[in-house]
């Protein structure tokens, strides 16, 4: 099996004595059509903890998210290599199961994208697909914990089966994270997931991710150095395809070793 | 700022204004300690008025610079090197207005001893007063130029003040025991010394914040636990 070829070439974690990552990626590189977007990335995203991505627009923090979920699979010309191992497996082995991928890894977009239904089937959908619930009785139960993880519970109980488009942005997003975290993921990732939301809005969000990161592993795209500072434990910086510094979110943002890391985070050029 | 410029100008201006009030703070209270001694060993009362109401200057910079940082706190939310380098220039402008608080005193003192006939080891006050006054110097001269090891080389220094302070106080005593009518003005020089000696621990915190702010490092703060070593 894959598993045991791989768990060779695992960095035992026993030998490091680091907390196991969720997800260890090693010389990962992607390229568009011939253009090269990341090279030879290698981030270790550690369990239960909150990593945050950071850098310039293009700098490839996008395209990093879209291959721990295999979404770079649907990009014409877009090739990857590496390995990224998840449970001792690479996940970016053409024959790894994209579908069973997903519902370890959910994603979480920029725009809250709630499907055009109601709020009940925007949750119950993925668990349906994916075989999580036995009966109507079991998928009520996990479309009410999911809403109440996502902190939208209290608010939508009694209008489940009205459209998922008529709520606020904010509500939106929390419906799309209590989408993505109804079929139980180990992940999530969020590209810019507060970019379009209010302040208020925006603290509900990074107090959720705070509560979510007991049950799940976070990955977080933003442009909001405050934010970054403020939910993840810890911070990669990508330029230019690499990433050039990673470490404790505290020390990237006290006294960062790479000058482009202090260059980017005070706003001046890189 | 070594560093290079902002994308957004008024920034990279705010924090040059910062340096420019710091040193400006720092000139002033180098001064202030010369100008009190100087005051003392001339009997000039004039200086020493001129002292006293000198510190005023010095602590409306220290608002000032207090006031600007907590609007850049608030306004720039600054990261990294800038966080460090404004929090370092709050706690040197509480720093240098310590200082200038000590010079105050020490002409206030001198207004004083200029009433009664000339008694005490003004010369070793004078000597003492030199070593902080350079050490002021030296350590403002690195914040300007950002130089983190001149920094750490002049905070030694601090160790040559306490030593010359622990031999200007049993110099002091000793005028005290062999003739008690000076005791009253002897006691006014413990005081001069002692305010000289704290004026060269601001200068050494500064150098140590200085040093926090360009590498972001703490060094062992010698200075921070009062009553941890012998205080005199
Ligand atoms: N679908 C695509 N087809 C071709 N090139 C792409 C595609 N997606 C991204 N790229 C290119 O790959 C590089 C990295 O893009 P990516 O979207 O990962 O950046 P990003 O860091 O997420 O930027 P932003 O902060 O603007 O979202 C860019 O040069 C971009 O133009
Ligand atoms: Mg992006």
């Amino acid at each position: 099996m894959l598993d045991t070829l791989k768990a060779t070439t695992l960095p035992s974690t026993e030998v490091t004595g680091l907390p196991t990552p969720m997800l260890s990626a090693h010389d990962v590189c992607v390229s568009y059509s011939g253009k090269q977007a990341l090279f030879d990335v290698s981030l270790d995203i550690p369990q239960n903890e909150v990593t945050a991505l950071i850098g310039p627009s293009g700098c490839g923090k996008s395209t990093f998210l879209r291959c721990i979920n295999r979404m770079n699979d649907v990009i014409d010309g877009c090739v990857t290599s590496g390995t990224i191992l998840m449970d001792g497996r690479n996940i970016l082995e053409p024959s790894e199961d994209v579908v069973q991928l997903r519902q370890k890894v959910g994603m979480v977009f920029q725009k809250p994208n709630p499907f055009p239904k109601s709020i009940f089937e925007n949750i119950a959908y993925g668990p349906r697909i994916h075989g999580l619930a036995n009966d109507k009785t079991e998928l009520d139960g996990i479309v009410e914990v999911s809403l109440e993880r996502a902190g939208l519970w209290k608010e939508v109980k009694d209008r489940l089966n009205q459209p998922g488009t008529g709520l606020s942005g904010g509500q939106q997003q929390r419906l799309c994270i209590a989408r993505a975290i109804a079929v139980s993921p180990d992940v999530v990732l969020m590209d810019e997931p507060c970019s379009a939301l209010d302040p208020i809005a925006t603290a509900r969000i990074e107090e959720l991710i705070d509560e979510l990161r007991e049950k799940f592993t976070i990955v977080i795209v933003t442009h909001s150095m405050q934010q970054a500072a403020r939910v993840s434990t810890q911070t990669a910086f990508f330029h230019m395809g690499y990433v050039v510094e990673v470490g404790a979110t505290e020390k990237i943002f006290t006294n960062p070793e790479d000058p482009r890391t202090n260059g980017y985070i005070t706003g001046r050029f890189g | 700022m070594a560093a290079d410029s902002h994308i957004v100008k008024s920034y990279t201006a705010e924090l040059d204004q910062l340096t420019t009030m710091i040193a400006e703070m720092g000139g002033l209270a180098e001064a202030a300690v010369a100008d009190a001694t100087l005051a003392l060993r001339r009997r000039d009362s004039d200086l020493a008025q001129r002292v006293i109401e000198g510190d005023r200057k010095i602590d409306a910079l220290e608002a000032q610079v207090a006031s600007n940082v907590v609007r850049m706190l608030a306004l720039r939310q600054p990261m990294a090197t800038d966080l460090r380098t404004i929090v370092a220039a709050l706690k040197i402008a509480g720093d240098l207005e310590r200082a200038g608080d000590y010079a105050k005193n020490i002409a206030k003192r001198s207004l004083i001893l200029n009433q009664s006939p000339v008694t005490g080891p003004i010369s070793a006050i004078a000597n003492l007063s030199q070593m902080v006054a350079a050490m002021l110097h030296e350590v403002l001269d690195a914040y300007v130029a950002g130089d983190a090891d001149v920094a750490e080389r002049v905070r030694d220094r601090d160790e040559d003040i306490d030593a010359a302070h622990t031999s200007l106080f049993r110099e002091l005593l000793t005028y005290m025991m062999e003739d008690p009518r000076t005791i009253t003005a002897c006691t006014h020089m413990v005081f001069i010394a002692k305010n000289l000696e704290r004026v060269g621990d601001h200068a050494t915190n500064i150098a140590e914040n200085l040093v926090y702010q360009v590498r972001g490092e703490h060094l062992i703060d010698r200075h921070v636990v009062p009553g941890e070593r012998n205080e005199l």
